[in-house]
């Protein structure tokens, strides 16, 4: 019960004494609370039926004392209670996602990003209150209720069998309805997860919502989801709204029967007196009182508890890629850039632990310190698998691959990736100005080299031309860029980090072919020597490499320069024919028959 | 992320963080919408349809409180037999078995009541969300491209959390504890009104606290739920970015700003959180204060002979049951007023208008073959900053029109603002005579289908993705359109064919192969008039091939617009534009522009770098080009 819950009590371990002192404040307003009763009972008997005005005066004066200190002390326990409960939100925020920041692709491929944005934010919600109200009052509730029995076992032993009883009732109601409630809030986050994961898509679709105008579709999907939360959400609610009035209910009724029950021994003689009733119907409400506060926070708990156990899941994921005991760390200027793959073979791994087929199949290849090699192929023929293997964003299933001779699963990742350098298909930018963004890979960066490699990527006009340039304002993901600034942002990012193997995968695609060959002629001037792998789809990127890749279903099927591959090849020379010859016919034309480039 | 148009350069967009050296906005004094939030969000729950119910509801509820009232009523009868000399047994067992009724009854309406007051909050939580979502889908691309994704999501899961915490545990539970206080105030005023005023010493004090509190905490919450979506937004865009994180060894600086961001949720959150809990020990105090208060100068008034000894009892008895309620609402007041904030960040959202609307007497678009005409189009996406300037041009019904030029030059935006995700600056469209701005805009989106450079699909079966072009299409359709497409090859071959499931970040696709099925998705609608976007640039020769032969049979006969860097793909359009710097640098067919030799020509000789046919002479000097 509560694992999880209990599971976080961990976080306190540098704050236990705050801990302490919050609960014995609570103590403190909760004793002054009590006596405040016996004040109360006090004032009535020696003051008001005895008649003496003094007593009454001064016995106030002492009430409002101990109701202003029970106040304070409850105050400071608020001041506690929410240090505590948004400290955790804190810490959970922080440490979920440093969790997250450890995470490999694999990983990723497990957890959708609404998944981990609900546990992010909605989920630390319902345990910072769950901590809240447990700072608050979780101790309060027994206290009472021990003070109570204590009270009752001293001054009303008689009686005493009533409170077992109600205890037993009200554990009882609890032992069924609790539990229920906890199903139905697991339910109901894990449905509002499905809802996240469905407004996530939609918001990232938008444009294709809108280009097949199926936006009544995506409301009723959405409706959907809404309506399929509604259900638990209904469960828990009214099980939930249903606990104050069954304990209210049984707390009126004990006290009918307990004046039933204790009237007839007064009136029969039985050996009770009416004071003695009269101050058992107060410990009764002693006891019930907290029970009915259990029965607010308790809810409470029980989400919290839900969101823990959903929180814990994302931290207990083993990271897919780690870095071994002894893991090297070089000088990345001493690294030649001698990348080799050695009979690789790569496989997905699906969530249920099992391999897709291979995608990778016995890769071999060598790329010289300083060679400029271009992949080519179709899609789905491995080229992104192949690349995302040399920085680790996934390990390779068999074989391995080495640079300078070391394996790549033998550097820390983090040297590693200050080696390898690789700009993306999709340029995502964060938000910050365009000098945050360039430096992103390389904080330290001098400006100059920003600048330099700004210009290998044929960004430095653009950017000059800015009213604000290298401090004008980048927005989430860098919306406000075009793809093609994006995407050349993305490259003088990675150039900035001067790499020693760079990877530039299919990320010139929203670039002219002017531009793009540009940025592939300065590229060499700006980082001497650099070991380049270029992935694309447009032969005018690769033609003058020094080696042309081509791959098929996850297999090198031929390599060479421009000049052996147009004349050995044929898949290259058809590739040829269709880029540089013959291109897209209109129907209400007839296609040329095999034209030569004009 | 769904596309690489061209978004707006809006550079003059204000940073909440500017992550270097944040600083924060001061809190923007706003008008105090309390009042209305919190009307509109309980609309949403008890108004309408609804209201009805939910006061039936109410009645039931007041009838079991009356019933919880009448208890210590009937139970004061009982001890008054018990403490008389000659109480009899059956008085006492009459006393205590109607108390015992009332306390059944009690149970019983109240259940009752519950049920339907959850049931009520769950639906209000559910209409709040789908009137949000389907507000969201109203609106026009150009608020999209405002909005970071992460703040949107955080109002719809943030921000409607907090409400649903309102609805299902105050609406009904402020009103129940207000009726309970006006009851036993009643009754009280009935026993003894000079007492009752006594009692009622502490309320205005009580009321002045709750005010300074609200102002206190009000802002303060309102202040939580922007950095919350403040955090939100910065969570999404780093884990969706992921990759560039982590290849560009980040993941510390994600993980401190994060820090920064959580921090900053902290530092206002304790406020807030703490100035509204202040509300339950200040009620609490004053509460015990009203008893001590009545108690002493009930007792002195009595010993002076003005006051029964048992009314003095009594009311302290009735001081005491008020306290329940008044606690009550100090507890609900931290809830309500994080539901306002919250509600105030759905509203703001539900009150956005779409920037492109329907003309009031907009006319259904009539397809005529698909002759469409850009007459003088100037367009901007933020004033002053003209994107497309004075462009005109025509396409004949069944044309197929390339538009090729610099990175920026403004080619996606004449996309953009053909399918009318854009309003115009000056000039007009014109499909077959009709002026778009005066067509419905699902009329005209409906038959122009859009394939993008970014391959956009959903979570789920290729089946379903392909299925989503089009109302009722079936699967035999979709399988006939993914053969057009030349795809249908292809899935069967994937692991478990048409109901392969789509993963999120695509680990089981390649990007081409995204591609296809979009294409395919494009065929399944079958548009009249048809734009691609760099739709095969990610996609390999080969692959291209295959998808030019099935588009070559969706194009037949209709309007085309083919964007492409890769010139072979748009060399048969019968006509090309070339856009530079948001003009219409050159038109004509590819032979034309060639011999014409102009920008084009550059363009198209810039592939070869030299190894082309016509030798080293072939570089050309591509500085004219003005890529932005």
């Amino acid at each position: 019960m509560l694992k999880s819950f209990r599971r976080m009590f961990v976080i306190y371990k540098g704050y236990r004494l705050r801990l302490v002192i919050s609960q014995v404040l609570l103590l403190i307003s909760a004793t002054a609370s009590i006596s405040l009763a016996t004040l109360n009972q006090q004032l009535i008997n020696d003051g008001l039926m005895a008649g003496k005005p003094l007593v009454i005066i001064e016995t106030g004066i002492w009430m409002v004392v101990l109701a202003l200190v029970a106040g304070g002390a409850m105050a400071g326990t608020a001041a506690f209670a929410v240090f505590f409960a948004q400290g955790t939100a804190y810490l959970i925020r922080s440490e979920l996602y440093h969790k997250i920041q450890t995470f490999s692709f694999a990983n990723f491929d497990q957890f959708r990003t609404g998944n981990l944005l609900t546990r992010l934010s909605a989920d630390v919600n319902y345990i910072a209150n769950a901590v809240l109200y447990s700072v608050m009052l979780l101790l309060y509730a027994p206290f009472m209720i021990v003070v109570a029995f204590v009270l009752a076992w001293i001054n009303t032993p008689s009686l005493i069998w009533v409170l077992v009883v109600v205890s037993i009732v009200v554990l009882a109601v609890m032992a069924v309805i609790v539990p229920q409630i906890f199903n139905a809030y697991a339910q109901r986050q894990q449905r509002l997860e499905e809802l996240n994961n469905t407004l996530q898509e939609n918001l990232a679709g938008v444009r294709v919502v809108k280009a097949f105008v199926r936006e009544e579709l995506e409301i009723e999907r959405f409706k959907q989801r809404s309506l399929a939360m509604r259900e638990p959400a209904f469960a828990a609610a009214f099980r939930v709204a249903a606990l104050n009035p069954i304990l209210t209910a049984t707390a009126q009724i004990f006290t009918a029967l307990t004046i039933a029950v204790g009237g007839r021994q007064v009136l029969t003689a039985a050996g009770l007196n009416v004071g003695e009733l009269i101050t058992f119907m107060q410990y009764l409400t002693l006891v019930v009182t907290p029970l009915a506060m259990l029965a607010i926070v308790v809810p409470f708990i029980l989400r919290g508890d839900a969101s823990a156990s959903r929180v814990f899941e994302i931290v207990d994921a083993p990271p897919a890629v780690i870095d071994p005991p002894d893991a090297k760390t070089l000088d990345p200027a001493a690294i030649e850039g001698r990348l080799a793959f050695e009979n690789v073979t790569f496989a997905f791994r699906r969530p249920d632990g099992q391999y897709d087929p291979p995608a990778l199949k016995n890769i071999s290849l060598t790329v010289e310190p300083g060679q400029r090699v271009g992949i080519l192929g179709a899609t789905g023929a491995g080229k992104t698998a192949l690349v995302n293997l040399v920085p680790r964003f996934y390990d390779a299933t068999q074989g391995r691959i080495t640079i300078d001779g070391i394996d790549v699963r033998d550097f820390a990742q983090d040297n590693l990736r200050q080696i390898v350098g690789i700009a993306l298909q999709e340029a995502v930018l964060f938000q910050g100005d365009v000098r945050f963004n360039l430096k992103f890979g390389n904080v330290d960066a001098p400006d100059e080299t920003m600048h330099g490699a700004a210009q290998a990527a044929d960004a430095y006009g653009f950017i000059a031309n800015l009213p604000q340039t290298w401090e004008a304002p980048v927005a989430r993901r860098g919306y406000n860029f075009s793809g093609g600034q994006r995407q050349r942002l993305a490259i003088s990012r990675t150039l900035t980090t001067l790499p020693r193997v760079l990877i530039l995968d299919d990320s010139t695609s929203a670039l002219d072919v002017a531009t793009e060959s540009r940025v592939q002629a300065a590229i060499p001037g700006f980082t001497d020597n650099v070991t380049t792998i270029y992935i694309a789809q447009r032969i005018s990127a690769v033609i003058d490499l020094d080696l042309i890749v081509l791959m098929e279903n996850g297999a090198i099927v031929a390599t060479g320069t421009h000049e052996t591959l147009l004349a050995e090849n044929p898949l290259y020379q058809e590739i040829y024919a269709s880029q540089l010859g013959s291109g897209m016919t209109p129907a209400t034309e007839e296609r040329p028959a095999e034209e030569k480039p004009a | 992320m769904t596309t690489t148009t061209t978004t707006p350069p809006e550079y003059d967009i204000t940073l909440k963080h500017k992550l270097a050296g944040r600083k924060h906005e001061p809190v923007t004094e706003r008008k105090d919408d309390t009042l209305q939030i919190l009307g509109r969000l309980v609309n949403y729950t008890a108004g309408g349809e609804r209201r009805p119910r939910f006061l039936r509801a109410m009645l039931i509820r007041l009838v079991a409180i009356a019933m919880l009232i009448a208890i210590p009523f009937l139970t004061g009868q009982a001890i008054d037999v018990v403490s008389a000399p000659d109480g009899a047994l059956n008085m006492l067992f009459l006393w205590t078995g109607l108390a015992l009724v009332a306390g059944v009854a009690y149970l019983a309406l109240s259940i009752v009541a519950e049920r339907v007051f959850s049931d009520l909050a769950t639906r209000g939580l559910a209409n709040l969300q789908q009137d949000l979502f389907a507000r969201m889908q109203a609106l026009s691309l150009r608020f999209f491209d405002q909005q970071p994704l992460g703040d949107l999501m955080s109002r719809v899961t943030n921000d409607t959390e907090t409400v649903s915490l309102f609805y299902e545990s105050a609406v009904s539970q402020i009103i129940r504890a207000l009726f309970q206080i006006v009851m036993i105030l009643i009754v009280m005023f009935l026993i003894n009104w000079q007492l009752t005023l006594v009692a009622l010493v502490m309320v205005p004090i009580m009321l002045l606290v709750t005010a300074v509190i609200h102002r206190i905490s009000t802002p303060a919450f309102t202040q939580m739920q922007e950095r919350l979506g403040n955090v939100s937004g910065f969570q999404e865009e780093t884990i969706s970015g992921q990759k560039v994180i982590s290849s560009s060894r980040r993941q510390v600086w994600a993980i401190d700003s994060n820090d920064d961001l959580a921090g900053d949720v902290y530092e206002v959150a304790t406020k807030a959180f703490f100035t509204s809990l202040l509300q339950f020990p200040l009620t609490q105090t004053m509460t015990m204060l009203q008893i001590v208060s009545v108690l002493v100068v009930g007792s002195l008034m009595a010993l002076n002979g003005t006051l029964a000894i048992g009314t003095v009892i009594a009311f302290t008895g009735y001081a005491a049951l008020l306290s329940g309620p008044l606690s009550d609402i100090a507890n609900l007041t931290a809830t309500t007023l994080n539901a306002v904030a919250g509600g105030r960040r759905v509203f703001a959202i539900m009150d956005e208008q779409p920037t492109v609307v329907d003309a009031p007497d907009a006319a259904h678009f009539q397809f005529k073959g698909g002759h469409v005409e850009f007459d003088d189009v100037d367009f901007s996406y933020v004033p002053g900053r003209k994107i497309l300037k004075h462009n005109s041009f025509e396409a004949l019904p069944g044309q197929m029109i390339g538009i090729c030029g610099p990175t920026g030059a403004g080619k996606s935006t004449i996309i953009n603002i053909l399918t009318r995700y854009y309003d115009l600056d000056s000039g007009a469209i014109r499909i077959d005579g009709q002026e778009i701005s005066q067509l419905t805009q699902e009329s005209l989106r409906k038959q122009i289908g859009v394939v993008l450079q970014e391959a956009f699909l959903f979570s789920d079966t290729v089946m379903n993705n392909l299925k989503y072009a089009r109302e009722g299409a079936t699967e035999e359709e979709v399988i006939a359109a993914a053969k057009q497409a030349n795809a249908h090859d292809f899935i069967t071959n994937l692991p478990q064919g048409y109901d392969t499931l789509m993963t999120e970040r695509g680990a089981n696709l390649s990007q081409g192969q995204r591609q296809m099925i979009t294409i395919a998705r494009a065929m399944v609608a079958d548009p009249k008039i048809l734009v691609l976007d760099e739709a095969t640039s990610n996609v390999d020769t080969r692959t291209e091939k295959l998808i030019q032969e099935g588009l070559g049979r969706l194009m037949e006969g209709r309007t085309s617009f083919v964007i492409a860097h890769r010139l072979s793909t748009i060399r048969h359009a019968h006509k090309i534009l070339v856009v530079n710097g948001g003009e219409i640098e050159e038109q004509g067919s590819h032979d034309e522009l060639m011999a014409a030799q102009g920008f084009y020509y550059k363009l198209y000789m810039s592939q070869f770098k030299g190894k082309g046919p016509a030798g080293e002479d072939g570089a050309v000097d591509t500085s004219g080009f003005v890529s932005t």
